[in-house]
């Protein structure tokens, strides 16, 4: 906070700005690897009752997963210039559900509900599937750590451009995001890990990574500022398999 | 009987708020939480409390914004306050002290008992 006597660093993570990539993601590993070790502390006091340690239990392996996920991204993200991955018509809304799905267990540990949201439509999107999880599930993640508690966070699928386009996002119900920063997200939306000032465990890192597994299946990530909120998507070009039946 | 100190504490992550309210629950303390900066300044109104700790990174306004808020309530400017977070590296205590900051804990390397230790240190 320059100009008012306090100062926080010279880190650029403070001010909703472009962070390098290694700064970034240690900063996104950071917060789960300091929650894993307070929780262990707090175990080995001894001092919590059977159903208390059990919760912690739970906490730990959760956020073990939640920094897993991150590890695995950023190893694939190495992966992509080799071009391993292969794209395939994918059923879009059974994907939705089946982030859904893997998510509820961490969703409802925090008193969270995740939900899809998409038509009886069935949606091909060409993708590849494994990228196009990772990116709905980098969406799911942010968004739980934002999101009321009282408003569910949801997985929408829908088409654009009559049909030619799949479009995946998920909306959260939270603070919105004051317009200065939202405008230098949107401007290094998947081209650079950017920190967002008031969504504070956040580098930007999950949104950077999504970007990329999008390039590499020709689609793009974009983002909308609600006044409650915010919605993170991606669009995908859809498969024409269905309209050859 | 004596009333036990009030502790609010300002933290985002609600497992590790969990985990910091129980540790200050078994020290005697009665702590609350608030899960953001505004819902902060509400409770720092509502509950009086006795000590505050304060996350930096949160929601909304964040604790350099709250620092500056709890300074011109004439009620709340003597409010000790410790500063929990993981930049904590980041925040010397030194720029920090005119602000009610006692003490700084590092999330990283804090040991169960310190937060106790620095609360009771505050309340002296």
């Amino acid at each position: 906070m320059k100009g008012s006597g306090l100062d926080v660093g010279s880190n650029a993570d403070f001010r909703g700005e472009e962070l390098p990539f290694v700064l970034a993601a240690a900063h996104e590993l950071k917060s789960p690897l300091a929650l894993i070790r307070q929780l262990s502390l707090g175990l080995e006091q001894g001092t919590a009752d059977t159903d208390t340690q059990c919760r912690m239990l739970r906490q730990i392996i959760l956020t073990s997963e939640r920094g897993l996920r991150l590890t695995s991204d950023l190893t694939r993200t190495t992966r992509l210039e080799d071009s391993l991955f292969e794209l395939e018509p994918v059923n879009s809304r059974q994907l939705c559900e089946e982030v859904a799905h893997e998510l509820t267990p961490l969703y409802e540990a925090r008193g969270r509900e995740l939900r899809v949201v998409a038509g009886r439509r069935q949606l091909l999107a060409v993708a590849n599937k494994d990228l196009l999880r990772r990116i709905l599930i980098n969406f799911s993640d942010n968004a739980l750590h934002y999101a009321d508690t009282n408003a569910p966070v949801l997985i929408q699928a829908s088409t654009l451009r009559g049909g030619e386009t799949v479009k995946l996002g998920v909306r959260d119900y939270g603070p919105a995001v004051p317009s200065d920063v939202w405008q230098r997200v949107k401007r290094h939306l998947g081209k650079a890990p950017v920190s967002l000032q008031s969504r504070p465990a956040s580098s930007g890192l999950g949104l950077y990574i999504s970007g990329q597994f999008a390039e590499a299946m020709h689609g793009s990530i974009g983002a909308t500022r609600h006044r409650d909120g915010a919605s993170f998507y991606v669009e995908l070009l859809a498969s024409k398999q269905l309209k050859l039946l | 009987m004596k009333r036990p100190h009030t502790i609010l504490l300002i933290e985002d992550d609600p497992w590790f708020a969990e985990q910091q309210l129980r540790t200050l629950a078994e020290a005697g303390f009665s702590a609350k939480h608030a899960s953001d900066g505004l819902a902060g300044i509400e409770m720092l109104d509502d509950e009086l409390p006795d000590a505050l700790v304060l996350d930096i990174f949160l929601p909304g306004p964040n604790a350099l914004v709250l620092l500056h808020e709890i300074q011109s309530y004439s009620d709340l400017a003597k409010l000790p306050i410790i500063i929990c977070s993981g930049s904590a590296s980041d925040v010397p205590l030194k720029s920090l002290a005119p602000y009610g900051v006692v003490s700084v804990l590092d999330k990283e390397t804090m040991q169960p008992g310190e937060l106790v230790g620095a609360v009771r240190k505050a309340l002296l």
